[in-house]
């Protein structure tokens, strides 16, 4: 188990350096001048030229390159086009209010969805699997910027329960969490439905009825147990997709999260805070995925690792 | 970081979460006024910023010698007046006495050469360099006395002390700061500089010890950037921003029913206009672009895409720009435009493309609209709307004038020194072309040229004016652009705050900032 962890931790490395090569390309090919974008509208070719220096955009493309691989090995990413700051200290600014969001969001979704779904399985084609899955359909439907207009609408502006933006309080983060997190939900519920549909029809499942075990004992400590596998994979790759930060919901309610300082970031050619936030994205889905190998193993000894 | 520590709070709150739907949320305790803005800030350096929105900011707590009043006028704010030498070359400034800087510096004329000499100084690289590069050197006469020596004449100078980058900056915080300035401002205005978090909020508070007495009004000010339209609009309902700039025009009409707010507008110095290549067919002929003017009714233009929160130009610039000549609008005549283009030799007219400077939704809608309008005397246009990357590298990088792609192009501006020169020289001079600035209609003609370098290098009113008349008369009769609207500027203001106005250059008047319990 720990030499298999040394060995996923080790495999790290050259992903992320094959990372850094693309995005450093891909950034590269954008097309747009980031010196032109920074000097501002009005500024003379003179300014745009001094802005370009200072940028260290007169540099050759392999030069800025090593520039980037070596800054980045020493964890230093430069600094922001934009607003010449440090990126280490933009992005850490940002993730932490993506972090909890996305925290909280996944929470809650996980919570309800895992219920919803169970429910529906146990009652499959019955009511309560219908009303589940209304709910889950029109979860995954409905667009998260208008179920965030429409919550804001509801709770902050006619009934004045919740702040509608700001990511101060505890009561910041209900309004979002709900937003971001209905998707999640709805995916969880159909996911975790499936899954448990098909272990319901197992042998041992059949068997632990057969044996005389109650059916709370069977659904929960029988079924549940093997239906979790593909819904904590997928739980994974939801998790990992959130702390992107999410654009739309970020907008709606305000929140200083990443996935805006990404978005400011490519419409300013704001090289440095790209590449940065790319690959933390990325190391991001790679500890998670991680995580989730190593949760396979609790849920179902019988998964070795070697 | 800090949010790091929100969590065990958090956890004790998971109970709390379930019976959320009956907490309230407490009102917030009034003292700051609460200013919502549509952008974020890039820096609290005026010297260093592009974007007149950080500047506006920035005048919570920087001042500059001189400065502009709610009608654009040039006023004395850190200075008592000025005098010119008969050359144009030497300006004498008297400064006001008795002013402190937050950091307890009194302001002296050392602070104005440490000021001017940081913004004149290559070295620094600061984006508002090429505002102040006529400056050959700022002189101490004596403690409150300061003598600018220019490198050639330049009437509109007092204009540059006046912009809302020219402010004073402690020469103690410039010493003790260096680059980091940006993050530590520390100047003469009515509020301190306490916290900012870059998406989050800027926070600023009453100075004590400011040189107005009585002023300023309230204990503070926190500064939003909300980017979303229907977040701000949200959030003016809910009382959790007193004012907000800017609206789009599709939420007046709701927040106009709302009591406590009040819906403001008025004349702005921003324009739009579609710049024509005059160096490529068809638009070489002065009939068609003479005929495009004709061909689109600019009435119908402010109503479908401005809301009706615009007006058809009237001239080559603003209406509220000094110098302003009154020239139409360009009547809306289709028959003529038609009859134009038979002239000129497209009796069914002809296809092009017309790009847009800016994709966002109030763009869409007039680059639509003026589709539908050219196809109606049989131009037929592709449109494109360019994203900032694709406008730097298509329209304002293209290296030769001759090859440049760009055909069409529906664009605006807004001078930002509110001064007629910085309306009409980068727009319409011959040397304006790109990459240098933005005469994206290549446009070129040596009466103009001639009196555009005239009006800057006179100092006397009567002959800047006429310099500025024959440029605009000129202008309009060869007509490089479609001349289309000028925006109106739009903004809410809760009932409870008083005394803060948006001026037509987008920038903050809130001296007189009132928040009533």
């Amino acid at each position: 188990m720990l030499r298999y962890l040394i060995k996923r931790l080790l495999g790290l490395a050259p992903t992320l350096i094959i990372v850094a090569v693309l995005v450093f390309l891909c950034v590269h090919l954008l097309p747009g001048d980031p010196a032109r974008l920074a000097a501002g509208p009005d500024a003379p070719p003179e300014t745009v030229e001094l802005v370009r220096k200072d940028l260290g955009l007169d540099r050759s493309i392999p030069e800025q390159f090593l520039r980037f691989i070596s800054g980045a090995v020493r964890g230093d990413f430069g600094k922001s086009i934009r607003t010449r700051r440090l990126v280490s200290a933009e992005i850490a600014e940002r993730f932490w209010p993506t972090f909890w969001l996305t925290f909280w969001s996944m929470a809650w979704s996980v919570t309800v969805g895992l219920a919803i779904g169970t429910v529906a399985a146990v009652w499959r084609n019955r009511w309560p699997d219908r009303i589940g899955m209304v709910f889950a359909i029109s979860g995954i439907s409905f667009p998260a910027f208008a179920l965030g207009m429409v919550l804001m609408e509801i709770f902050a502006v006619q009934l004045g329960w919740l702040p509608a933006l700001g990511a101060e309080s505890w009561k910041h983060y209900i309004l979002p969490s709900l937003t971001l997190g209905a998707a999640v939900a709805a995916i969880m519920a159909r996911f975790t439905r499936s899954s448990f549909v098909e272990i319901l029809q197992e042998d041992y499942v059949r068997t632990a009825r057969a044996k005389g075990l109650s059916e709370p004992v069977v659904v929960i400590k029988h079924a549940l147990r093997n239906a979790l596998i593909p819904v904590v994979t997928m739980m994974g790759l939801q998790f990992g997709f959130l702390l992107g930060g999410s654009i739309v919901v970020e907008k709606v309610f305000n929140w200083p999260g990443m996935g805006r300082l990404l978005v400011d970031a490519v419409e300013m050619r704001d090289y440095p805070v790209i590449q940065a936030s790319v690959l933390l994205f990325s190391l991001e889905f790679i500890v998670i995925n991680l995580i989730v190998d190593l949760l396979y193993g609790f849920i179902n000894p019988t998964i070795r690792y070697k | 970081m800090v949010k790091s520590e929100l969590m065990p709070k958090k956890l004790r709150f998971t109970a709390a979460r379930i019976a959320i739907s009956f907490a309230l949320v407490s009102p917030a305790v009034a003292k700051d006024v609460v200013m919502a803005v549509d952008s974020t800030f890039t820096t609290m350096d005026p010297y260093d910023a592009n974007d007149t929105l950080s500047q506006a900011v920035a005048k919570s707590f920087y001042e500059g010698l001189f400065g502009f009043d709610k009608d654009m006028n040039v006023i004395n704010v850190l200075s008592e007046g000025y005098d010119v030498s008969a050359d144009g070359l030497v300006y004498t400034v008297k400064l006001r006495m008795g002013v402190k800087f937050h950091d307890g510096t009194d302001f002296k004329a050392d602070a104005v050469k440490a000021s001017l000499d940081r913004a004149t100084n290559p070295e620094n690289k600061l984006r508002r360099y090429a505002l102040f590069s006529n400056i050959d050197q700022t002189g101490v006469v004596d403690d409150y006395t300061v003598r600018f020596t220019l490198k050639k004449p330049f009437s509109a100078f007092i204009n540059v002390l006046a912009h809302p980058a020219a402010v004073m900056i402690s020469p103690v915080a410039i010493a003790k700061y260096g680059k980091d300035l940006r993050d530590h401002p520390v100047g003469t205005g009515p509020f301190k500089f306490i916290e900012w978090r870059q998406t989050d909020y800027l926070k600023v508070e009453k100075f004590g010890g400011y040189w107005k007495p009585g002023y300023p009004k309230v204990d503070g000010i926190v500064w939003k950037p909300v980017v979303d339209n229907n977040t701000r609009t949200a959030i003016l309902q809910t009382g959790e921003a007193h004012f907000a700039f800017r609206m789009p025009p599709e939420q007046i009409a709701l927040l106009k029913t709302k009591p406590g707010l009040e819906v403001i507008t008025g004349p702005s110095l921003s324009q739009r206009y579609l710049s024509m290549n005059v160096r490529q067919k068809p638009f070489d002929n002065p009939k068609v672009r003479a005929a495009v003017n004709y061909a689109i009714n600019k009435e119908a233009l402010a109503k479908v895409a401005f809301a009706g929160y615009a007006v058809p130009s009237d001239g080559v610039i603003p209406a509220k720009m000094e110098f302003f000549q009154k020239m139409g609008p360009w009547p809306y005549d289709v028959a003529k435009a038609k009859q134009l283009l038979a002239e000129a030799g497209y009796p069914n007219g002809f296809e092009t493309e017309l790009w847009s400077a800016y994709n966002h939704s109030t763009a869409q809608k007039a680059i639509q609209f003026l589709q539908q309008q050219l196809n109606q005397v049989g131009i037929k246009v592709k449109l494109t709307a360019l994203e900032a990357g694709q406008r730097v590298e298509k329209v304002e990088s293209a290296p030769n004038p001759d090859t440049a792609p760009v055909r069409m192009y529906y664009t605006g501006w807004s001078s930002s020194t509110g001064e007629a020169d910085w309306a009409i020289r980068p727009l319409l001079a011959g040397d304006s072309a790109p990459p240098k600035l933005f005469n994206t209609a290549y446009y070129r003609n040596e009466n103009v040229d001639r009196a555009i370098a005239g009006a800057l290098n006179t100092r006397d009113p009567a002959e800047k004016a006429r310099y500025y008349k024959e440029v605009q008369e000129q202008v309009w009769k060869d007509a490089p652009w479609a001349f289309l609207v000028t925006e109106n500027l739009l903004y809410v203001r809760n009932r409870k705050l008083s005394g803060v106005s948006v001026m037509p250059d987008g920038n903050f008047h809130f001296e007189e900032m009132e928040l009533k319990e």
